[in-house]
């Protein structure tokens, strides 16, 4: 589906708008906290800069099984990013990620009302009917905030990531439209 | 990326794919069953189509892939592994496309030829497969290759307008090693 360049989802104490290319220093700056990077799969990539954030972006930002929001708080602070990748229409199923970038903002609540923005959008407006994700198995605070949002632990992958090189397990969990409206 | 190395079992082998191939691929993709446990391809492709398929792959470096044929020849299917190097990972497909060959264990031998490229040759730590939650022959035939259930994706898959369950199956280069 096409969206709107200049969409905006309300969350209760967030709005999500599409990422831009201004966004770059953002973007750098999140990736470049290790407590952050821990996280991603970025944890096993070194110091970004603008240069190589640019070519991410240029690479990902036109396919169109993915789309990326920037969360901001309702003052126009922006705080994180979360999106979806892997959108697949035709067995209407999208993958979530998600990322507070600035620690000043974790556990206030901002990753699960992104959430569940997005949830919304995924459900309503794009009529997805499966909503998965997978983390890595020793995030708890990411697993307490994915349960919060209606999320469901299917399986958990062996050895499925290297974290500083090391082989890391990761959780699969989704949310499914019916849960969602339920 | 096509692979340049021939694999050879007991009965079967993998081969690199050949142009000649893709008439008999695209021919056997007509059987609905096999599509619907293939899962990604919903309709028939046309030839067109299955060049397309083929030369998207020719040019991927993530992607390798064989055809599986018996030791005498006889064309059987298809088998690929989706790699992701920086995790020393990879998603392995395998496809027996012949249905009149279903139910030999050529899948099977495949597969560990595939899994002993896999972890001897590319050194890697963990294969893991997704496959339809209903397909039971399937599923037995990885569990005998020493895959794991891991998971299971509900609502996963639609085929023909009917939604289905994902199976999340895997097996780690301990578990090869240790079953050598």
């Amino acid at each position: 589906m096409t969206i709107a360049p200049d969409v905006r989802i309300d969350g209760d104490i967030v709005r999500l708008r599409l990422r831009r290319d201004a966004d770059l220093p953002l973007f750098v700056r999140w990736y470049n906290d290790p407590d952050v990077r821990h996280w991603l799969h970025m944890s096993e990539a070194g110091e970004q800069t603008v240069e190589t954030e640019r070519q991410r972006w240029e690479l990902t930002r036109h396919d169109p099984t993915r789309i990326t929001f920037v969360i901001e708080t309702k003052d126009g602070v922006a705080v994180g990013n979360v999106g979806l990748i892997a959108i697949e229409e035709a067995h209407g199923r999208a993958e979530l990620g998600v990322s507070i970038g600035d620690k000043d903002y974790w556990n206030r609540g901002y990753g699960t009302d992104a959430i569940r923005a997005l949830l919304g959008f995924a459900f309503e407006t794009m009529g997805l009917r499966r909503v998965e994700l997978i983390t890595d198995h020793d995030n708890d605070r990411g697993l307490r905030c994915y349960e919060k949002c209606g999320f469901v632990r299917e399986g958990v992958l062996r050895a499925n990531r290297l974290r500083y090189g090391k082989p890391l397990d990761m959780v699969v969990m989704s949310v499914l439209r019916e849960d969602w409206q339920a | 990326m096509i692979s340049e190395s021939i694999l050879t079992g007991e009965n079967v082998r993998l081969r690199p794919v050949q142009e000649s191939d893709l008439p008999h691929f695209q021919r056997w993709l007509a059987d609905e069953e096999l599509r619907r446990w293939i899962g990604s391809v919903e309709d028939q492709p046309t030839m067109e189509e299955e060049f397309d398929w083929y030369l998207g792959r020719r040019q991927d470096p993530e992607s390798v892939l064989w055809t599986i044929e018996t030791n005498g020849g006889v064309l059987l299917g298809t088998t690929e592994l989706r790699l992701s190097p920086p995790n020393r990972r990879a998603e392995v497909g395998i496809s027996v496309l012949d249905r009149t060959h279903w139910g030999h264990g050529y899948g099977t031998e495949a597969m560990r030829l595939v899994l002993e490229y896999a972890f001897d040759e590319l050194e890697l730590i963990r294969v893991e497969l997704t496959t339809d939650a209903a397909n039971a022959r399937a599923i037995r035939s990885y569990e005998k290759c020493g895959f794991i259930r891991e998971g299971l994706m509900r609502n996963h898959r639609v085929f023909a307008g009917v939604v289905g369950d994902t199976l999340m199956m895997a097996i780690l280069r301990e578990d090869w090693l240790a079953a050598r």
